[in-house]
């Protein structure tokens, strides 16, 4: 479980570390990639494993979309430049979350047959549920694929070039704005990825976003804003973390761990494990 | 040029003066409970978000978290009430110390965090508290609290047949609020969190303690906002760990700041005169199963109001002399 | 007579890094001091420690009498050392007045002397006439006046000036000396970092030139100037500390 939160939340540090804007709506993106799962299953029987790739596509025009549309007007701020971030990206999940209750109403929904959903495996005498298995791999997949990206592709080196500097690499014909909706794109169909698969095993609401943007966005300060490995490791952690407390405590309180691990790390080290921010 | 300034706090208080008892003489006019009911929250969410105004607007520090303190308020007086029988206006300064000193607490060591480790940190923070209260016994866990009431009552600040009490104390805290921002604005605690916001290195180099001037910020804001909470008890009734240290209150007490300008002194009072009536009637008209409109409503507000105004609607009102000629 | 400040055996590393070895200064009362050298010397460094930013490795700072080498920026502000910034961080979303008021506060509690010690520093410092507009509006010559009137409203003995004079047309430079040597003249102790030499240089009373963390030469400024280590420090060949 803790690799998922780690796709979710690399999806969100790739985002921040680029370009220093965390998506407070980045649970509704999680949200909107599950319906999409849902509905495809639903009305043409494709199976959310097989739609996965699918969903991630969209997701990535959709986070591509939305960069252009909204989020590079909010870049522009001159006068309290973190609020405006935080408040329009918020705004747009609020929107978000109300335009999912419009048209699909509160109702929970559910996929309930999958290639995977409901099975285990058994490995060395453990039962695991195959779906979080497949999750995991899946995450880990996405991780490495990223890694590579990021650092031996040309594209890649660009997004870490504009990072730097965004003034400076138009001289060098990086079309800065480009970048940054690819950037979107690219966290977005990452989370887009952990939405698919979750669909199989969790349910789906207009709300759902809510739940897990908080831990995604715990993971990344965690892990630190600006490094995608220690989201990954934040991820990781989180999930430990999580899994321990729910032994050790009534489940109502299983998030509290991850909250005072979070704490405790960021009041040890105030930019969170790997962070460069 | 003093006396220019001097001009502008006078009028600014006369302002107020003046709306406050334009807003006093309203209930004579409006007796329809609902829109009773709009002006209360009106006025309470008015003073909250004032309140968190002077630790995030003018300190720079932003909380979403605040709704922790307004739960601690709401809670420390109904337990007082309920299990001590103290009256509630003891309660509520009990109240407002206990989230004052948890507020210092917290600062001690999460001042240390900057931007959005920060907000992050607030926001956990709020979270743990709520699920500590959700499975505290004691307190009524889920369950919650209920507040008897057995007829109006002044001393025990509960009222049946009538809402005026309640207005009228939400308009003496919106005032409160208020007060105490305008006053502190030309303090040296108001130039101190000026300056920390802007630029902390640059404050310590002129003396300024940084530390306990967020400090400062942070008991003087949660202590307001836990005077609300408790407000809020007595006025619903009813309690429980959702309906009070919520994060929607976080984002209620932050939002009418934002929409009406942080940072300044009528902001927030602007942005919960337009933001609460207009999401409680959005609510009011399309609760049920379109329920979402008023989110949609709500959202798109919020995201055309960060992009067009990022200082709020009350930078249309003033224009900051851009090329300074000498008077 | 006591010198106001005094660094003794003053070293700064970082890590593997030594930006300052063993430095010895001291600056008198009433006097202008530069502090010169070439990139890298340590200059800056040497500047925080001395304004507190950060505690020195090793070494002591004495202020007026009082070892201060543990206190933190904000209560050497308050013994009288104020300072400037090399990169303008002036309040950007509060006026030219406000800013100075912030300063002012230190000294004067009550908003109303406050507010009058700084109309005073503005006048000062020719700023008056910009009381009123925002300090994100005013040009950077502007804004390094608005620098140093900010430290000046703290009533400072001895005033850090971290490279006012860099950068500035000739008229520009001109109004900062005449406005240093006003400070002086105040009565206040001025030591400033600098690296346009030829404004530098008739505006001091004594110089101090760092090199490679190290103090090379102090003196009087014909002297210094003229001496071949300080030459060779500047002209000669030198690759980066610590390669």
């Amino acid at each position: 479980m803790g690799l998922l939160y780690g796709l979710i939340a690399v999806g969100l540090a790739l985002i921040f570390g680029l370009m220093d804007v965390t998506n407070f709506a980045h649970g509704e993106f999680l949200m909107i990639a599950m319906y999409l799962s849902f509905f495809l299953f639903a009305f043409f029987a494709i199976d959310p494993l097989l739609s996965a790739p699918l969903v991630a596509a969209a997701l990535f025009v959709f986070g591509a979309v939305i960069y252009l549309l909204l989020v590079r007007f909010a870049m522009r701020a001159k006068a309290n430049a973190g609020m405006v971030q935080i408040f329009t990206t918020f705004g747009l999940a609020i929107v978000m979350r109300g335009l999912a209750q419009y048209f699909f109403t509160p109702d929970y929904r559910s996929i309930p047959q999958s290639w995977l959903g409901g099975k285990t495996i058994s490995i060395a005498g453990i039962f695991l549920p195959e779906p979080q298995l497949v999750g995991a791999l899946v995450s880990i997949l996405a991780f490495v694929g990223l890694y590579f990206f990021i650092h031996r592709t040309d594209f890649g080196r660009a997004i870490e070039a504009t990072r730097e500097d965004p003034g400076a690499v138009a001289l060098v014909g990086i079309d800065k704005n480009r970048v940054f909706a690819f950037g979107w794109g690219l966290g977005a169909a990452l989370v887009g990825l952990a939405g698919a698969i979750m669909a199989v095993f969790f349910y789906i609401y207009p709300d759902v976003g809510a739940s897990f943007a908080l831990i995604a966005y715990v993971t990344v300060a965690l892990g630190g804003f600006g490094s995608v490995f220690g989201a990954f490791a934040g991820g990781i952690i989180v999930g430990l973390v999580e899994a321990v407390t729910a032994l050790v405590l009534p489940p109502s309180l299983k998030s509290v761990g991850i909250y005072a691990v979070y704490l405790l790390v960021v009041f040890i080290r105030p930019r969170g494990l790997f962070g460069s921010i | 040029m003093d006396k220019d300034f001097a001009a502008r706090r006078r009028r600014d208080l006369i302002i107020a003066a003046v709306l406050a008892a334009i807003a006093a003489l309203t209930p004579l006019f409006v007796k329809d409970v609902v829109v009773q009911n709009i002006l209360i929250l009106t006025l309470m969410y008015a003073g909250l978000s004032q309140s968190w105004n002077i630790l995030s607007g003018y300190c720079g520090q932003i909380s979403l978290g605040h709704a922790l303190y307004f739960g601690l308020g709401a809670y420390t007086t109904e337990l007082l009430f309920t299990k001590f029988g103290v009256l509630p206006w003891f309660g509520m300064l009990a109240g407002g110390a206990v989230s004052a000193l948890i507020a210092m607490g917290l600062g001690y060591p999460f001042f240390r965090l900057r931007g959005h480790y920060f907000v992050i940190a607030t926001i956990v923070i709020a979270e743990i508290g709520l699920l500590l209260f959700h499975n505290w016994e004691w307190a009524g866990a889920a369950m919650g609290i209920t507040i008897p009431i057995r007829g109006d009552s002044w001393l025990k600040f509960q009222f049946l047949r009538t809402k005026l009490p309640y207005f009228y104390f939400a308009l003496a805290l919106c005032c409160l609020a208020w007060f105490v921002t305008w006053w502190l604005e030309n303090s040296k605690w108001g130039f101190w969190w000026r300056a920390v916001k802007d630029n902390p290195e640059a404050a310590e180099s002129l003396g300024v303690d940084v530390f306990n001037s967020k400090m400062g910020a942070a008991a003087v804001s949660a202590f307001l906002v836990a005077v609300g909470g408790s407000f809020y008890a007595q006025f619903v009734s009813y309690i429980d760990p959702e309906s009070v240290m919520g994060f929607q209150f976080s984002l209620l007490m932050a939002l009418p700041a934002v929409l009406g300008g942080i940072g300044t002194l009528w902001g927030p009072v602007l942005g919960a005169a337009i933001l609460i009536p207009l999401t409680e009637l959005t609510r009011f008209k399309f609760g049920g199963s379109g329920r979402g409109v008023d989110l949609i409503v709500y959202g798109t507000l919020i995201v055309l109001i960060s992009l067009a105004l990022p200082r709020g609607l009350l930078s249309l009102f003033s224009r900051p002399k851009k090329t300074g000629a000498a008077r | 007579m006591t010198a106001l400040l005094e660094t003794r055996g003053v070293w700064q590393r970082f890590g593997g890094l030594v930006a300052n070895s063993d430095v010895s200064i001291s600056v008198g009362r009433g006097e202008i001091v530069g502090l010169i050298g070439p990139n890298g010397a340590g200059k800056s460094t040497l500047f925080n420690l001395i304004a507190g930013v950060l505690p020195p490795t090793q070494g002591s700072i004495i202020f007026d009498g009082e070892d201060v080498t543990n206190l933190p920026a904000a209560a050497r502000c308050q013994r009288g050392v104020g300072r400037t910034f090399q990169v303008v961080k002036s309040f950007e979303t509060m006026t030219v007045i406000d800013n100075v008021i912030v300063g002012a506060l230190v000294r004067n509690t009550v908003m109303r002397e406050a507010r009058r010690k700084a109309h005073e520093v503005l006048e000062f410092t020719g700023l008056a006439a910009r009381a009123d507009v925002l300090a994100s509006d005013l040009v950077p010559a502007e804004k390094r006046r608005l620098e140093v009137a900010r430290a000046l409203a703290t009533e400072p003995k001895l005033l850090l000036l971290d490279e006012v004079l860099t950068g500035l047309t000739p008229t520009e430079a001109q109004t900062g000396v005449a406005l240093v040597r006003k400070v002086r003249d105040a009565g206040i102790t001025v030591l400033m970092v600098e690296h346009v030499m030829e404004i530098v240089m008739p505006l001091v009373d004594r110089a101090i030139v760092l090199d490679l963390g190290k103090v090379l030469v102090e003196g009087k400024p014909a002297d210094v100037v003229r001496d071949p280590k300080v030459i060779k420090a500047y002209l000669g060949d030198r690759h980066a500390v610590g390669a």
